[in-house]
């Protein structure tokens, strides 16, 4: 394995000075402030301490870390703490950020905040982001790529589009009014259609069996939904939850795990 | 940039080399342990000592300006007055200035025997500053600084902290062993050095200097046989607990057993060596008139000084049992004061073993989590 370029067993320091580490588990310097705390991750990673100092505030107003920054580590909150290790993770600027599950503790505002940062990172400074969580509706909202581990083995890789595509080509039709009308009305003139609940809501879910139909599905839908009274408002490829895959990957896993029951000859 | 964007920029500054690491968590480690109240006002009050020893140079170099060395006799016989500081200088000389024990030796006359007489005098002074009072205090102010340098981080998880960036394990045992070796230069070697200075400024001629320089550099040997053995002993018990009151617990009790054990083989030793009581005296002298006086006629209660500043002429053949004795035996050999190696080998030894044993149990318990 290299990173970088880089053997981590011959050049370790190296490895890490490319990379930030956000851990699950908490830990601090016990005594130091927020600030503290960044500004000597800073110096660690070779800043000069001067330059430490100017670096840590910076990093910390981005991360939304208000005056709490001047409280002693020990007295944080969750959220403010999970604040304070991100900052510390990239307050040396690393292009390779790992995050072991860097939304426990946040509340919603705090949690959508801190995926925002990373969606920023990567798509805006170039940064390629490890996040090993459980929330997966984070990855389906801010990854590309997923590996699903499971026993510490590989089950699934591939970009989220790959692994969240329905085993038949479907279209998802959002809007509003009676959809289930709409989708009853589909069904009636021969496209296979139903009824489905997204976290954004009720939508319809069309087959589109083949690329070339998806043109005339289109307009199937755009004269069934005039007909039942739908507004339509989005018309996308449909997506499997990724709970969902996660749950296939995780039983397919089990069931190759059960032993063969053996007979012992008489 | 504009001075309104205040998202997220790039670092694009030049870092320090590698291994700077250490010096930070030097820096920070001595800054966190600053903080303490009571660290403070046990490295103040372990300086009081050097205010009396910084009289005593001063005594001394003032018997050297009066010409009283080796004169008090017949200072006294011809009737002439006996009171100042020099007079203090004239007895501090007649007691430390003499070679060791058995050895004989006179007082000074010539220029050259009263520099003689000022590098032994000054020698044992130092010797004795750094074995006796400092000695114990080290004990005590690294007793309340290092529990907590390696158990807290362990606790807190902050070796994730330091070994997710560019720090090696040797980074951070230099970084942790420069926050004690830190403390033992604020408690032994800079006041050492100041106790050189002062005698320098009160001597009459700063040729002085040049005469003594060798004592410096001794300081620096004698501070650092101090410091290695007992920095390494100190993060190990550290590193060996999450518990910082337990590494604390674990360093006192180590250093008051191995006193204790020190002084019951050397009593059983010396009551060995004591010819055998006669009968019915047993009951009027229950420990064979140990609690009077020495082998040498001293005073016992000043047994222990004469030790520290190198004139008792015997061999504490139990010093390497205690890391306090062994480090004095050793710092004697350092400062010239004891030049037996029968004498100074097995505490050598003893704090050698003690180093290398500290060391590996401290090198194995910081690397513990990364091999799990």
């Amino acid at each position: 394995m290299r990173v970088f370029g880089l053997d981590p067993q011959k050049a370790s320091r190296q490895v890490r000075q490319q990379v930030g580490v956000v851990p699950e588990d908490e830990s601090s310097v016990p005594g130091l402030t927020g600030v503290g705390m960044v500004r000597y991750a800073a110096r660690l990673c070779g800043i000069p301490a001067g330059e430490a100092l100017r670096r840590a505030h910076e990093v910390l107003d981005w991360c939304d870390a208000g005056q709490e920054r001047y409280r002693p580590l020990e007295t944080f909150s969750v959220g403010t703490r999970q604040k304070v290790a991100f900052a510390a993770a990239i307050v040396h600027d690393p292009p390779l950020i790992i995050l072991d599950e860097p939304t426990n503790g946040l509340d919603p505002i705090e949690r959508k905040a801190m995926l925002g940062r990373l969606v920023t990172l990567a798509r805006d400074h170039g940064k390629t982001i490890f996040l090993c969580t459980h929330v997966l509706p984070d990855v389906q909202a801010i990854c590309e790529r997923a590996i699903v581990l499971a026993a510490g083995r590989v089950r699934l890789s591939g970009s989220i589009e790959e692994l969240t595509r329905p085993a038949l080509p479907m279209h998802r039709v959002e809007g509003t009014g009676p959809l289930e009308e709409l989708a009853r009305a589909l069904s009636a003139a021969g496209i296979a259609a139903s009824l489905v609940r997204t976290i954004r809501g009720p939508a319809v879910e069309v087959a589109t069996p083949a690329d070339d139909d998806t043109p005339a599905v289109l307009r199937a839908v755009c004269e069934h939904a005039r007909d039942v009274g739908v507004g339509v408002r989005s018309f996308e490829p449909a997506q499997r939850p990724l709970e969902e895959v996660f749950i296939a990957s995780l039983r397919e896993a089990e069931a190759a795990q059960t032993p063969e029951v053996l007979h012992a000859p008489a | 940039m504009p001075l309104h964007d205040v998202g997220y920029r790039s670092w694009t500054g030049v870092r320090r080399p590698p291994g700077s690491a250490a010096v930070v968590i030097a820096s920070t480690g001595i800054s966190l342990a600053w903080k303490s109240r009571w660290l403070r006002r046990a490295v103040l009050f372990a300086w009081s000592p050097a205010l009396a020893f910084a009289m005593s140079f001063f005594a001394f170099e003032q018997a050297v300006e009066e010409g009283r060395l080796g004169m008090l006799e017949a200072t006294a016989q011809a009737g002439r007055n006996l009171d100042g500081v020099g007079v203090l200088g004239g007895l501090l000389a007649n007691a430390l200035g003499r070679p060791s024990e058995g050895e004989g030796g006179s007082l000074p006359g010539s220029i050259e025997e009263v520099e003689q007489t000022r590098r032994t005098v000054w020698s044992r002074l130092l010797l004795a500053f750094m074995r006796a009072p400092q000695a114990v205090l080290l004990a005590v102010v690294i007793g309340l600084v290092a529990p907590t340098l390696i158990s807290r981080d362990m606790r807190a998880k902050a070796w994730l902290v330091y070994f997710t960036r560019p720090v090696s394990r040797r980074d951070y045992i230099l970084g942790k062993a420069a926050v004690l070796a830190g403390v033992v230069a604020m408690v032994t070697l800079l006041p050492a050095l100041g106790l050189w200075l002062v005698g320098v400024l009160v001597s009459p001629s700063v040729d002085v200097a040049v005469a003594t320089i060798d004592l410096p550099a001794k300081v620096v040997v004698a501070s650092l046989a101090v410091a290695i053995p007992t920095v390494l002993l100190a993060l190990a018990f550290s590193a060996i607990t999450t518990e910082s009151r337990i590494a604390g617990f674990a360093w006192f009790a180590t250093w008051v057993a191995c006193w204790i054990t020190h002084a019951a083989l050397g009593t059983a030793e010396l009551m060995a060596e004591q010819p055998p009581p006669e009968a019915g005296s047993f009951f009027d002298e229950p420990f064979g008139g140990l609690e009077d006086d020495d082998r040498h006629g001293r005073p016992r209660q000043m047994h222990w000084l004469a030790r520290a500043a190198g004139l008792d002429n015997s061999i504490d053949h139990w010093a390497w049992v205690s890391p306090y004795h062994a480090i004095g035996v050793v710092q004697a050999a350092i400062f010239g004061m004891e030049q037996r190696p029968q004498a100074f080998l097995p505490p050598l030894i003893s704090l050698a073993f003690i180093s290398v044993a500290s060391l590996v149990v401290l090198v194995r318990r910081v690397d513990a989590p990364m091999r799990s």
